[in-house]
């Protein structure tokens, strides 16, 4: 019974469901345009390039110049790309991380099974990690900070640099919301020890599975990530270290580069639906919209304002075919795999609010005026 | 002088080409879907394949070394134990126990190149808690003395199938032959998709629901995590095509063995060749014959087009990567003097008889 139900679950983001004509997932859409990858992916296919192919090697460069950094290496997934970025620094049991409790599972699943103890610093009012918060929790034991820069949006990379600069320790971004967002004009992916990104079907760069990519710019971890990703293996027969699996499909690679090239448009598209949104809903009391800082180019993964009465209106627009969003309603140090650290309600009061009062509503480039014109009126009819 | 037939060591591109329309159509149909994480699509894969193995419970993976890394997490398995495996297989066997905080110990490998029974026993510490036979080029490791030995001991026992899926032993399929089991999905396995993809089976339902969870963050819904754990998931759309190819597998191990049938007729008297024992059924992975004068050979059958390979030519305990766990040179003689006189000759379903004709010819010419 108990397998039955894990066996079937699907992930709810998934559901392209006939009773939303606002869904968060545009996937159908991005695949009517397929035919162009199709041919390539068949290439790939003919010539039996699977595993780490040539659409890799190429995905790798054109990703690290978009992203500012000297190196880009593609892995299996966003999780393993902070997991591995974790291993790469010899992070293990002993050793603590520090984040933010309001983030996905993956970013505490990659420091727990890297064997380190994740260490948590409350979010601020932008969703981020509160800078003020870390230097209190380093200890001798601490090895890194791990910012997430959640829904798109870079968190204060500079003062978090001068506490890491200062403790000694390295700075793992969880940059898997953030493709081509910038901090203080600077891309994001050049800064830090190691940003980690996905390509999970529903990122603002997406390919059509699980896939991940890290980027740096020391030659060092880029070699040790490149033998970590691959069974440690030099050329065919030569296994330098015992490491992992975990490597791009060439196959997917070839999705992530098409959309690469219109990567621009998407994140314009995201831009300039959210400002949209930050107009009209803005003036709605019971909505606070995403906060914004100047010097921030924040590219909106998620669309996600605060709000009163937060699940009726979930449910309201649910009912009215919007596809709402809760990402996600329990912070992760609440949650039952969190059990051991010993934490309890009330201990990240921020992160605590905002997963209580966190909604999302879709702003991806398929979604049109008119659909977002739809979302206000509702959302303004629901508070009257 | 240049050979008029050149028989590539794999050629991936002639069984897409018979299956592209079906293929594709599959693609697209995912592509429509939109759903591109687990799902029905992988979920119909994992019933069909755990019917075909005749086992209860298969999960879909991210590959074949996670199948066995996660497999080995849920059973517990880490810091402080042992798990007794062959050192003359692909890495992965080795470093995912590593992986897990585990420690791999090696068992020398009898005639047919598989664990040898006879000297698992003397391997077993206090601190040993699995044995991971691997069933390599597709043929069963002999299981019932290695159940028998582990039963015996309280040992959980990991098939490690990757070469092995569709082979039989006393007429049941690997994979429902111990605890639990790892297959890869890889390009060049006998049942490949397009890039990464794996597989665990396993009998026990409760074990089968923490590898559930554990290939996915451990999630038990959306918004509730119960353990933390990893990210290893098949892709939907290499499960279609994977349950597509699951239809053709049988005829293609089938072919496969006619192939080392020849190979076996044709060149028993040159080299060593396998031979499947009358319990067995190997489905050749790969086709592995042994000869002294190996890089000859290897060189002699270049020329005459026939191209070869050596899985694989450094056993796992002479890796450099295996320097602390206490071996040397002369550890496991069997598996070493393996390295130095093995060959894998092509060996898949869309050789041609020609071609088949052409690699026993020109090992043939070399002796003859």
């Amino acid at each position: 019974m108990a397998t039955a139900r894990v066996q079937n679950y699907l992930p709810e983001q998934y559901r392209v469901t006939e009773q939303f004509d606002i869904n968060h997932n545009y996937l159908p859409q991005q695949f009517s345009d397929h035919d162009e990858i199709l041919a390539k992916i068949r290439e790939v296919v003919i010539r039996g390039d699977f595993t780490l192919g040539s659409e890799v090697d190429k995905l790798e460069q054109e990703y690290a110049e978009l992203c500012g950094a000297a190196h880009a290496i593609g892995v299996g997934s966003g999780t393993d790309a902070l997991f591995l970025s974790l291993k790469a620094l010899d992070i293990d049991k002993g050793d603590e991380v520090i984040t933010t409790p309001f983030t996905f599972y993956a970013t505490i699943g990659a420091i727990v099974t890297s064997g380190a103890k994740p260490v948590f610093a409350d979010a601020g009012i932008d969703y981020n990690i509160d800078p003020d918060q870390i230097e209190s929790r380093i200890t001798s034991r601490t090895k890194a900070i791990m910012p997430v820069h959640w829904s798109g949006k870079p968190c204060d990379l500079d003062r978090i640099q001068s506490i890491a600069d200062k403790h000694g320790i390295a700075v793992v971004a969880d940059a898997c919301h953030a493709i081509k967002a910038t901090y203080k004009d600077r891309k994001i992916g050049g800064l830090g020890t190691l940003a980690c990104y996905s390509f999970h079907p529903l990122k603002n760069l997406n390919v059509w599975g699980d896939g991940g990519i890290v980027t740096t710019n020391s030659a060092a971890h880029a070699d040790r990530l490149r033998l970590l990703r691959n069974h440690g293996l030099v050329g065919r027969d030569e296994c330098r270290m015992f490491a992992y699996n975990s490597r791009l499909d060439t196959v997917q690679a070839v999705v992530a580069r098409h959309l690469l090239g219109k990567i621009d448009h998407i994140t314009r598209s995201r831009v300039a639906n959210a400002e949209y949104f930050d107009k009209h809903l803005g003036a709605i009391s019971g909505i606070t919209v995403p906060y914004r800082e100047p010097h921030i180019y924040q590219v909106y993964h998620l669309y996600m304002v605060l709000c009163e009465r937060r699940d009726e209106l979930q449910h309201y627009l649910i009912a009215n075919g919007v596809d709402a969003k809760v990402h996600y309603p329990t912070p992760m140090h609440l949650q039952p795999a969190a059990a051991f650290l010993g934490h309890k309600r009330g201990d990240f009061p921020v992160a605590e609010r905002i997963a209580a009062s966190a909604l999302s509503l879709p702003v991806h480039e398929f979604i049109t005026r008119a659909q977002q014109d739809r979302v206000i009126r509702l959302i303004r009819g629901f508070y009257g | 002088m240049a050979s008029p037939i050149k028989v590539p060591f794999v050629d991936l591109a002639r069984q897409f080409r018979a299956l592209e329309p079906e293929l594709t159509e599959a693609f697209q149909e995912v592509g429509r879907s939109g759903m591109y994480i687990m799902g029905e699509r992988l979920v119909s894969f994992e019933r069909a394949v755990a019917v075909y193995l005749g086992v209860k419970h298969a999960i879909g993976v991210s590959d074949g070394s996670n199948a066995l890394f996660l497999s080995m997490k849920a059973l517990g398995i880490g810091p402080g134990d042992e798990v007794i495996t062959a050192p003359n297989s692909f890495l992965a066997s080795a470093w995912t126990i590593v992986a897990v905080g585990a420690r791999p110990v090696f068992v020398d490998v009898a005639e047919d190149m598989n664990l040898d029974p006879m000297r698992l026993e003397a391997a077993i510490t206090p601190r040993t808690r699995a044995v991971m036979p691997v069933h390599i080029t597709g043929r069963p490791a002999n299981m019932a003395p290695i159940n028998e030995i582990a039963d015996r001991h309280g040992l959980f026992v990991i098939e490690d199938a990757a070469q092995a899926i569709g082979a039989r032993y006393h007429g049941k399929r690997v994979g429902g032959l111990g605890t639990a089991a790892g297959f890869s999905l890889h390009p060049l396995k006998n049942l490949g998709v397009y890039g990464d993809g794996g597989l665990i089976t396993t009998d026990d339902s409760e074990l089968a629901s923490k590898l559930g969870k554990l290939r996915n963050h451990g999630l038990i819904n959306r918004d509730e995590c119960e353990s933390w754990g990893y990210n290893s998931r098949l892709d939907p759309m290499q499960a279609v095509f994977a349950e597509i190819k699951l239809a053709h597998l049988d005829g293609w191990n089938a072919r496969c063995r006619a192939i080392a049938a020849t190979y076996r007729a044709g060149l028993d008297n040159v080299v060593t060749v396998p031979r499947d024992q009358q319990y067995e059924e190997c489905v050749y992975h790969n086709f592995i014959i042994r000869t002294d004068r190996r890089d000859e050979l290897m060189k002699h059958l270049l020329n005459l087009g026939v191209d070869t390979r050596i899985h694989y030519p450094i056993p796992i305990h002479l890796q450099k990567a295996a320097h602390n766990l206490g071996y040397r040179e002369g550890s496991f003689p069997r598996t070493e003097n393996d390295a130095r006189r093995m060959i894998s000759l092509p060996i898949y379903p869309e050789l041609t008889d020609a071609e088949i004709d052409h690699v026993v010819q020109s090992v043939r010419s070399f002796f003859c």
